[in-house]
């Protein structure tokens, strides 16, 4: 078998992370606050809190609705987000001078704390890190492109700087950084530090990112991975030549569906029927920290309340599943609060690699440009 | 002195990915200042008064299959809630409710402060095609209006 050298193993090692440098730390930094972004929101803005100074319970999503629709009487409520437990939910809607709002309501007080034009921090940094905020052009983006493409140069540049970096697992047992030997060896020595105690997170990362680019191309390609809740028969809605019938089945009733269909349901999403032709769409975690909140689904019928799809851990497919465990690895969710600092920690870390792997590389290049100015003038010298 | 130069010119070049992180600051600067096409003048359906606004001055995408073109569609006289189902396409003539219904696309839906469509469209839209609204109402009775296309949509123009 053909032996590789290490010098070639050195330069593919560059060649995977050199050229994109900076914009693969930017997307690992944005990543970074993005993992963290709930807690930052909860940190600097009050009004998204679900503080329970009375310790009293909180109310469903359904009153937390109610409360919207009656606190704004021409609101047309469109879906309600449900985040932590410390986070208050979140309303959105429209009315006569808001095209779009999200309304964060105290599940413990009942109280509206803030009405915004939809305009937050978490949505900006999801959406410049997701996607570096490049246009969406039907159903793809090239930033999404962009960002996905970075687990390739994750890989790449973690596969050659395992094989360049023999013994590496010798860093575990004899961590060495040597401040004294100048700023070539104090970079090199916390870059394959930094590079090996970060194995498991770069895996995570680049397989969690490998997923999000093929997922890109499936949404291109109209590849659906969770089916779309199919629109209700034109027959099956009523015809009335007196007056104008409304939905019997309420919002409230479809969460007690789910509430009964499912073990343990904890509603992260619920989007409402947009049209006449339309279900409740509720989406929910279970017990398994390692599926998202959106691996149990449900679409309600809200003219009979009938079920007419779900979607859950156990009825999923391959690629379902891959979807839907994802997300808790890559955002760092599965352990809660604890697991998601361990990320904003290792991402952190992942984002200085980049920028130490430039200073290798630029150091490495003073020392060769000092060298040949060195050589030049003795050859002058000689001369 | 050429490796030299060449080892000069590749610190720079490393740089170079830097220029692409200009792209986010431009989308999100769009992003905050959103521009839309001007809205198409009022037409009447039955009693009903609606303007339509396309979302870009982009041709017909791809979507399940499907060519469509996105709207916004605005009620002025007449309100949503008088409305059993509603649909928009773009050809020569309305798609027939019947066949309009079988499909998941071109169903007028959102709130009563603003409708949104994926309206069915062919890959190319040709002269002397319109943009139709079929509204049907609770009763069963069908109502009709249409826009003339804008010609930059139009592509033969």
């Amino acid at each position: 078998m053909a032996r590789v050298s290490n010098r070639f193993l050195f330069q593919l090692h560059g060649w995977f992370s050199l050229p994109v440098w900076v914009l693969f730390s930017f997307v690992c930094l944005t990543g970074t606050v993005a993992v963290m972004s709930h807690e930052f929101a909860w940190l600097t803005n009050e009004n998204i809190r679900a503080v329970n100074p009375d310790n009293r319970q909180a109310q469903s999503v359904a009153e937390s609705v109610a409360t919207v629709k009656k606190t704004f009487p021409d609101a047309d409520v469109t879906g309600v987000s449900v985040r932590e437990s410390y986070m208050a939910h979140e309303v959105m809607f429209t009315a006569t001078d808001k095209p779009f709002a999200i309304a964060y309501v105290n599940p413990y007080s009942g109280a509206i704390q803030e009405v915004n034009d939809g305009v937050t921090f978490i949505g900006f940094m999801r959406t410049l890190h997701g996607w570096l905020y490049f246009p969406w052009h039907g159903s793809y983006s090239l930033g999404y492109y962009l960002v996905s493409l970075m687990s390739v140069v994750m890989l790449g540049a973690l596969i050659t700087g395992l094989l360049v970096f023999k013994k590496f697992w010798q860093a575990y047992r004899n961590p060495k950084i040597r401040s004294h030997q100048g700023p070539r060896t104090l970079t090199a020595d916390l870059h394959k530090l930094a590079g090996v105690w970060s194995i498991w997170f770069m895996v995570i990362m680049s397989a969690t990112g490998l997923w999000y680019l093929i997922q890109s191309v499936m949404w291109h390609a109209d590849i659906e991975v969770d089916p779309w809740p199919a629109q209700l028969d034109a027959q099956s809605l009523p015809v009335s030549s007196q007056n104008t019938p409304t939905m019997p089945v309420s919002l409230a009733q479809a969460i007690t569906k789910a509430e009964n269909t499912f073990d343990n349901f904890q509603t992260s999403y619920i989007m409402m029927p947009e049209h006449n032709r339309d279900t409740y769409k509720l989406y929910g975690g279970g017990n398994n920290p390692f599926y998202d909140g959106a691996s149990f689904q449900l679409a309600v019928n809200p003219w009979n309340g009938e079920i007419t799809q779900t979607i859950t851990p156990q009825n999923m497919d391959a690629l379902q599943t891959i979807m839907h465990i994802a997300d808790p690895l890559h955002f760092g969710t599965i352990g809660g609060i604890w697991t998601k600092l361990l990320w904003f920690v290792f991402g952190l870390i992942l984002s200085g690699m980049s920028v130490s792997g430039f200073i290798m590389w630029y150091l490495r290049l003073a020392k060769a440009r000092t060298v040949s100015r060195k050589a030049t003038a003795a050859r002058l010298q000689e001369a | 002195m050429a490796r030299l130069k060449n080892k000069k010119t590749a610190s720079k070049r490393y740089w170079l990915n830097a220029l692409l992180l200009i792209l986010p600051v431009v989308f999100i600067y769009q992003s905050f200042n959103p521009e839309f096409p001007a809205s198409l003048p009022e037409t009447q359906a039955g009693d009903f008064t609606l303007t339509a606004m396309p979302y870009d001055e982009d041709k017909p995408y791809q979507h399940d299959g499907l060519y469509v073109k996105d709207f916004l569609v605005m009620f002025q006289d007449g309100g949503v809630d008088e409305i059993r189902q509603g649909f928009l396409n773009i050809g020569d003539k309305p798609l027939p409710i019947e066949e309009a219904q079988q499909h998941e696309l071109g169903i007028l839906h959102g709130t009563r402060h603003g409708q949104h469509v994926h309206g069915l469209a062919q890959e190319r839209i040709t002269a002397g095609q319109k943009i139709w609204v079929t509204l049907q109402t609770w009763d069963g009775e069908i109502h009709q209006g249409s826009w003339e296309i804008p010609a930059h949509l139009i592509s033969d123009v």
